[in-house]
């Protein structure tokens, strides 16, 4: 039986019959595995990119040296392992110049992750450093060169000893974002520390263990570390390093989600109605095998080995096409991506087989399973109605494995709720539309006389499959159009974010008789720059008069900390209100403005109130805004904003940011020498790498719309071919009576037409719902109605399934009327 | 031997019900080769099919070398027209997925027969298509479609062979070609031949005719 299916299965592939069905399929296994893919291996680079942050794969730090036990465990697991120790200390050059420096020494194996760079010389380029200094040698930022008056190959002291200058201190995977505060940094090993003699019990330091290994003994490890931390000892979290690039690939990561969750939905759909032609195409065979003996059990066991081999085939070519998918994927990010993501293991393989065996069980076997009860009485009577192959159970077990598999894959029901939504519309507007359709008057016959009433005619004739298609048609359109909206937004929203011109320099420290020099400068030079912010050291100390917590050893969001303020007349660029109200022009009152997610950590609402203490004065302000801000948009933002008279007194210092070509960066030397007590931080590197991998990611998801294109063709293609047969029946039989060419197509073409018109209305009725669902509530955008979307939608519905209708029908004009009688 | 015993069959049309048989009653002997003849709508292929077991009647019996079809189910039907029927119809009915060759197979197939190759080569053999076994169905002439038919239903060595119009989409010259083929093997393979024409000529080759007449038995 099995060899029947196989020949059965050749010849119905070589007929032609099959192509949909195994594309479809084919299609679905492989956008889902080849999503499924990429995603793993996004997850796991973002894990490592997280790790390079840490410079390692776990870190403990305390302000007290580490036991030396826990590198022995450590070594006895096979880790590696690296020590560091921060603090800040001064850095003499000859008699005249000194500078308070942060020192971080390093042990030989230092980092563990991530890549730690040099330079010839000050803001140079950046080199890759296989290590850190050697033992006599540092590295100094290029701030210190001219703050401290030195060249390379000169010497500086640090404590009691004296160091060659090697190298200028350019990245260090693990320097943070926390740049406030430190002085500029002086680089050297960590077997130098007692010779300097500056670091003594009680100085304020910052020692560290580091740690890298394979997951499964680093999980180990860190299970034998964990109950040995006593106060003060602290494992560092995988921190987010930098959340533009993770916010932006968690995005595109729903995005594709959601692409890969509607191919699912558009290949099911597809294959559903690939079958339910298959089927109806099969029903002769069946009742001929029957006649010569074959039992239902036998008929189905045909099918379902057919259906099982045909499966094996498509799955086996789908995962071949996902393979192909994130490899190409994985090219675009290749130069982009800092770390090797790894494979992805077979798991997206696994997922893309079980997508293949939903979709053949759940939208394939139903019509062929009606195959069995044919009856073989068809062998003399042809006209014999096909076995109910409407089944109202076979669109609810479809309508339940597309919510099962769009929610089983996004992992998100609220995606999954969108989409549906979406869908639901489409329905309930297409059942509407088929019951006015059959409820309209009946037109007489054929009505052949005339173009436009031949179609009519024809569209109610065929009412209840008209609408079903019209809904079919509609899902397949809404699906492309939501895909294309959402695309849309997030490509807009991220070159928004970070245009070619966005800050790449912080400046900071700079004093306020200073400003108007180094604005003049700045301009001078033609440098884009934002607008000069007041920045004030303060630390909340109470909330509603009770005091916080003041230790900095405990993870604890209520407890008091150190923090930037600044003052600001009217709302900040970018920010918007959340809550409460902006605060009168000129108020002398003592209030506050906080940000979204500040607030939230500290528990506090508009109408609490912070107690402050700025230098070492105590300050009490009410809270009467709270802000919401694009930490993404490298411009000067802060958590606490205040009236300008309140502060005014304070003593305070600006920061700015703007944007500096690489080209132009000898700049900085000359305006460090200028102004030597400006902080000036690089974030260049970053503001690339970011630009680099959202440009990657958007040409990833042009790609991935490329691909359920694809997907939603096979439908609208699978739909026309469903009512082809009927419409060429009568089209030939209306050849055959002498009817014009032009009669014919031309009619065919308003019928098809027509129903895309109709489906395309649908289709941008429920793109719109399912967008706004989408947005306001996954993807965390705002939403804005899309107008081009309509006329898009409508007219390119009615122009694909016009064209495709012609197209699929246009041998009833081609060949012998006869022929087509004797194939259908 | 086929027994009829009041043999009944009404279908419901726009909520009446019409009367295609009205009582058949009649009796086939083995080796026996009998025309149904009568006017179109007569309900000649109507009392084929379910002399045949392809459709259930709505009142009476058949019943096929001492077998009540009426106490099979459709499956059980379906093994008995495996081991006992083969069928040549009208419109050929070959499948056009497989050759010449594998539409000869199929039924031994279906019955899990050994050897299938070659007693289907056999037969087709005895219809002299060994030259285009491996062609197709849409390859082969309507005449030759037809032999491929024959071949098949005589492969399963069946006790009785069912013929429904078998020259209808044939040229008389085809035709008759085929009936000769037809009446040798019946006569080769000893088997009972029940036939549905318009031919007379046809009939005429045939141990008996009966003639239907809307839905009953009419003496010649």
């Amino acid at each position: 039986m099995s060899m029947t299916a196989a020949r059965m299965l050749a010849r119905d592939w070589r007929g032609g019959e099959l192509g949909v069905l195994v594309m479809a399929l084919v299609l679905a296994v492989g956008v889902v595995s080849g999503i499924s893919a990429f995603t793993t291996k996004l997850q796991n680079a973002l894990v490592q990119e997280s790790h390079r942050f840490l410079a390692a794969d776990a870190v403990v730090s305390s302000g007290r040296p580490l036991p030396e036990e826990w590198l022995q465990q450590a070594e006895a697991d096979g880790l590696q392992r690296a020590l560091t120790l921060s603090f800040p200390s001064m850095v003499y050059a000859g008699d005249e110049n000194m500078y308070l420096a942060s020192i971080k020494a390093v042990s030989a194996a230092y980092p563990l992750r991530g890549e730690l760079t040099y330079g010839m010389q000050p803001f140079g380029e950046t080199l890759p450093a296989s290590a850190g200094p050697a033992r006599g040698e540092v590295w100094l930022d290029s701030r210190l060169f001219s703050l401290l008056d030195v060249a390379l190959q000169d010497q500086v002291m640090i404590g009691d000893h004296a160091f060659l200058v090697v190298a200028v201190a350019r990245t260090e995977p693990d320097q943070g974002a926390s740049f406030y505060g430190f002085g500029p940094r002086v680089l050297m090993h960590y077997d130098d520390i007692p010779a300097t003699g500056v670091v003594q019990p009680g100085s304020r330091v910052e020692y560290r263990q580091l740690f890298a290994g394979p997951e499964a003994s680093m999980k180990a490890f860190s299970r034998w570390l964990q109950p040995q931390l006593q106060d003060g000892q602290k494992a560092l979290s995988v921190e987010e390093g930098q959340p533009s690039i993770s916010s932006a690939l968690a995005r595109a990561e729903s995005f594709l989600l959601l692409a890969g969750s509607l191919a699912v939905v558009l290949a099911g759909v597809a294959v559903a109605l690939a079958a339910r032609r298959f089927s109806e195409r099969h029903h002769d065979y069946v009742a001929i095998i029957k006649s010569l003996g074959a039992t239902s059990g036998a008929v189905n066991r045909l099918y379902a080995s057919s259906l099982l081999l045909l499966g094996l085939i498509a799955t086996a070519l789908g995962c071949g096409l996902g393979f192909a998918i994130q490899a190409v994927f994985f090219t675009l990010f290749a130069e982009q991506l800092p770390v090797q993501p790894g494979s992805s293991g077979l798991r997206p393989y696994a997922i893309g087989a079980a997508t293949s065996i939903t979709c053949l069980f759940c939208f394939a076997w139903p019509p062929l399973r009606r195959l069995g009860q044919a009856s073989p009485l068809r062998v003399l009577r042809r006209d014999l109605p096909l076995e109910g192959s409407r089944a109202i159970s076979d669109y609810l077990l479809g309508l339940l494995a597309v919510v099962l598999l769009m929610w089983w894959y996004s992992g998100d029901w609220k995606l999954t709720l969108a989409v549906l939504a979406g869908l639901g519309v489409t329905v309930g507007l297409g059942l509407g539309l088929a019951l006015t359709l059959l409820k309209g008057g009946r037109l007489v016959g054929m009505s052949a006389g005339n173009i436009w009433r031949l179609a009519l005619a024809g569209l109610q004739r065929r009412g209840l499959a008209n609408a079903l298609q019209v809904v079919i048609f509609s899902m397949a359109i809404m699906m492309l159009l939501v895909l294309l909206l959402v695309r849309t937004s997030l490509i807009d929203e991220w070159q928004t974010q970070l245009p070619v011109d966005s800050p790449n320099h912080f400046m900071l420290n700079i004093a306020p008789q200073d400003v108007p020099a180094v604005e003049r400068l700045l301009v001078a030079e033609g440098v884009s720059r934002e607008a000069f912010y007041p920045m004030i050291r303060g630390r909340i100390m109470s909330v509603n008069s009770e005091a916080l917590v003041s230790t900095e050893d405990v993870e604890e969001d209520r407890r008091q900390r150190e923090t930037n303020l600044t003052w600001s007349q009217g709302l900040p660029k970018d920010n918007t209100l959340v809550a409460g109200q902006w605060w009168p022009a000129g108020t002398d009152q003592a209030l506050v403005s906080l940000e979204e997610s500040f607030a939230e950590r500290l528990g506090v609402n508009v109408g609490d109130s912070v107690g402050f203490l700025v230098g070492s004065q105590p300050l009490e302000a009410q809270v009467t805004s709270i802000r919401a801000l694009d930490w993404q948009s490298m411009r000067p933002n802060f958590y606490l904003v205040f009236p300008p008279k309140l502060l005014a007194a304070y003593p305070s210092t600006f920061m700015t940011s703007f944007h500096l070509e690489a080209a132009d960066k000898a700049f900085l030397n000359r305006f460090i020498r200028r102004f030597p007590t400006v902080t000036v931080i690089e974030m260049d590197a970053v503001v690339e790498q970011v630009r680099g991998i959202i440009e990657q990611v958007s040409a990833a998801i042009n790609l991935v719309l490329v691909v359920i294109l694809a997907a939603g063709a096979l439908v609208l293609v699978a739909g026309v071919q469903a009512s082809v047969d009927a419409r060429m029946h009568e089209s030939a039989i209306l050849r055959a009576l002498g009817a014009p060419r032009r009669l014919i197509l031309g009619s065919l073409l308003i019928e098809f037409a027509t129903l895309g018109l109709f489906a395309g209305f649908l289709a941008t009725v429920a793109a719109e719902l399912s967008v706004y669902i989408l947005q306001t509530l996954v993807m965390d955008m705002r939403y804005t109605p899309t107008f081009w979307i309509w006329p898009l939608g409508i007219l390119s519905g009615a122009f694909i399934i016009g064209s495709l209708g012609v197209f699929s029908c246009r041998k009833v004009v081609a060949v012998a009327p006869v022929t087509v009688l004797r194939e259908l | 031997m086929i027994k009829c015993d009041n043999l009944q069959k009404r279908v419901p049309i726009a909520g009446a019900e019409l009367e295609i048989l009205k009582g058949i009653t009649l009796e086939i002997k083995s080796g026996e080769s009998v025309a149904i003849i009568g006017a179109s709508g007569s309900g000649k292929s109507t009392l084929l099919g379910l002399l045949a077991g392809l459709d259930e009647g709505s009142g009476g019996s058949v019943t096929i070398n001492g077998t009540d079809l009426g106490t099979l189910d459709e499956d059980g039907r379906a093994r008995f027209r495996g081991e006992h029927i083969g069928f040549v119809f009208q419109s050929f009915q070959l499948l056009p997925a497989l050759t010449a060759l594998e539409n000869v197979m199929l039924p031994l197939e279906l019955q899990g027969q050994y050897d299938v190759a070659e007693k289907a080569e056999h037969y087709l053999k005895r219809v002299e298509l060994e030259a285009r076994m491996r062609h197709y169905p849409l390859q082969l002439s309507g005449g030759e479609q037809q032999r491929v038919a024959l071949a098949r239903a005589f492969a399963s060595r069946p006790a009785i062979l069912f013929a429904d119009e078998p020259t209808g989409n044939l040229d008389s010259r085809t035709g008759d070609r085929i009936i000769d083929l037809m009446f040798e093997l019946n006569r080769e393979e000893g088997t009972t031949l029940v036939l549905v024409t318009h031919d007379s000529a046809l009939a005429d080759r045939c141990d008996r005719r009966l003639r239907l007449d809307g839905g009953a038995l009419v003496q010649e």
